[in-house]
């Protein structure tokens, strides 16, 4: 089982990471990618990844990748160990399901075990202000780009920058600086700053090997027919851009209420050649008609909204997936109010300190049931789109 | 944050900030301080040396021998280039030292600004 924490934290064993990694290495393969003219690729381009702008940002990058590995193993480890001395001193039965609040009481003024928390972060935000600082350092040559990317194709973009964006939107997840609305280059620096997170917990992913893994496992309605489809809260536009490769002839959208992360979605889709169509739009206000799409999805997106967000999210793909359609909103395992104490530490620091605002409120909720009592059937054997997460696989009815 | 050359079309947003920077978890500020410098450090410290590995690689193939680095000297404008670096370099590094650091790590929980 892969919640949370284990992707974008650093609990994961090596072991199960090794394993999964092997599982989308077989199925990864880098196109081979000729940048359009007005391209920004300072120092060229290793398959569907440009490569960064300088040695020294690679190499920043490249530290703060072996420093997620290391953690995995021996950071993650220590402060387990410190863990299971507490609970031992303390008496505490280590089965015993506690809430947030019952968990910190008793590890609050213990830091062997927020050393792996603390160094953690220290390297996230290395990550993110050694990316920031570089784009911002070469703003007018990366916004020349995307002022070019932004009028022509294949696909479309459509920006809003007038638009009302909500506060639960605008929140630094993952204390990424500026959030995915508040810096002109969220897009650069989260495709860039992910890429490290992929490697060190689920593979490789700079050639959207895990996005176009999950695409091509993506269940279709019983007809066959996928005319157009909808991925919801897409980013960067990773898993939006393989989809339109699974399916050529599809109208594909992907919307997302952060604009820099679309119009980077966009900019890089050319670069791809890719006829993905971006916009920015809020999930529970798509503005399609009624029954427009075939296909409906999402990538780890509801565990970044709030849980009255994702009822209406549901209730927006319920009347914008066609009747016989398939709704499919990919993400982790939500695991409810209590957990064991290390899990619920886990889930702790990643909502307070990693600034997953949201995540509580996305594990309060049974998510798939929710998306039953919403006009959805859900088939008994549901097809795993990404081993490890929810399978969440919904048919309008 | 930093400002844009005005000439281009921008779409940024007010962002919610995170607090981040002030969260205490070994005990004592400084001490938090101290391992953030250690990790800026640590990056800085490894892309130097894979940069000295693609430059000796490079020059190698090129030519250039260990004694015409040794009696290399700087233009001023090198210098002052270098010295612009430093500065960044240390900012990064040592920079987290000042940080405040005034919340306890499991104060006012779930509180947030």
């Amino acid at each position: 089982m892969m919640n949370r924490r284990n992707f974008f934290g650093a609990s994961a064993s090596a072991g199960a990471a090794a394993g999964i990694n092997s599982f989308f290495n077989a199925s990864a393969e880098a196109a081979e990618v000729k940048a359009p003219q007005g391209t920004v690729a300072v120092r060229g381009a290793d398959g569907r990844l440009k490569r960064l702008g300088t040695l020294d940002l690679e190499s920043q990058q490249d530290f703060t990748l072996g420093f997620r590995l290391m953690h995995n193993k021996k950071l993650r480890a220590q402060s387990q160990s410190a863990f299971e001395r507490l609970l031992y001193t303390k008496k505490v039965d280590p089965a015993t399901q506690m809430t947030m609040e019952e968990m910190l009481a008793l590890v609050a003024d213990e830091p062997a075990i927020h050393i792996a928390s603390k160094t953690w972060l220290a390297n996230q935000q290395v990550t993110w202000k050694t990316l920031q600082d570089y784009f911002h350092a070469n703003a007018d040559l990366y916004l020349s780009e995307m002022d070019a990317a932004d009028k022509v194709g294949p696909g479309k973009l459509e920006l809003s920058p007038t638009m009302d964006i909500p506060a639960e939107c605008r929140h630094e997840i993952h204390i990424q600086p500026g959030g995915y609305v508040g810096d002109e280059f969220a897009g650069h620096i989260y495709h860039y700053g992910t890429n490290s997170f992929y490697i060190a917990v689920l593979g490789h992913n700079e050639q959207d090997q895990i996005h176009k893994g999950v695409a091509a496992r993506l269940p279709i309605p019983e007809d066959g027919k996928v005319k157009r489809i909808l991925d919801m809260g897409c980013g960067v536009g990773q898993y939006t851009v393989a989809l339109k490769e699974r399916f050529p002839e599809a109208e594909v959208w992907g919307i997302d209420i952060g604009g820099p992360m679309v119009r980077y979605a966009h900019t890089r889709a050319n670069f791809l050649n890719n006829g993905a169509n971006f916009a920015q739009r809020l999930a529970y206000d798509t503005k399609f008609p009624d029954g427009y799409f075939d296909l409906v999805t999402s990538y780890i997106m509801h565990h970044e909204v709030p849980a009255e967000g994702t009822k209406k999210i549901i209730d927006e793909a319920r009347r914008v997936t066609r009747t016989g359609g398939v709704y499919y909103p990919l993400d982790f395992m939500s695991g409810g109010t209590k957990a064991v104490a290390p899990a619920m530490y886990n889930r702790w620091w990643d909502h307070r300190w990693n600034n997953e605002v949201w995540s509580r409120e996305y594990h309060s909720i049974d998510f798939s049931k929710e998306i039953a009592a919403r006009g959805f059937t859900m088939p008994a054997k549901p097809v795993a789109a990404l081993p490890g997460f929810g399978a969440r696989h919904a048919i309008k009815v | 944050m930093a400002n844009e050359p005005a000439n281009h079309r921008t779409i940024a947003a007010e962002a919610i900030k995170s607090d981040v920077k002030n969260g205490v978890f070994l005990g004592n500020p400084v001490l938090d301080n101290v391992v953030s410098c250690v990790i800026a450090l640590g990056t800085e410290l490894w892309a130097t040396k894979r940069r000295m590995k693609v430059m000796e690689a490079v020059m190698a193939k090129h030519g250039v021998t260990e004694a015409m680095i040794e009696q290399y000297k700087p233009t001023d404008k090198e210098v002052a280039a270098w010295e612009a670096d430093r500065d960044r370099f240390i900012d990064l590094t040592m920079g987290p030292l000042g940080n405040e650091g005034f919340r306890n790590v499991a104060a006012n929980f779930p509180k947030r600004d």
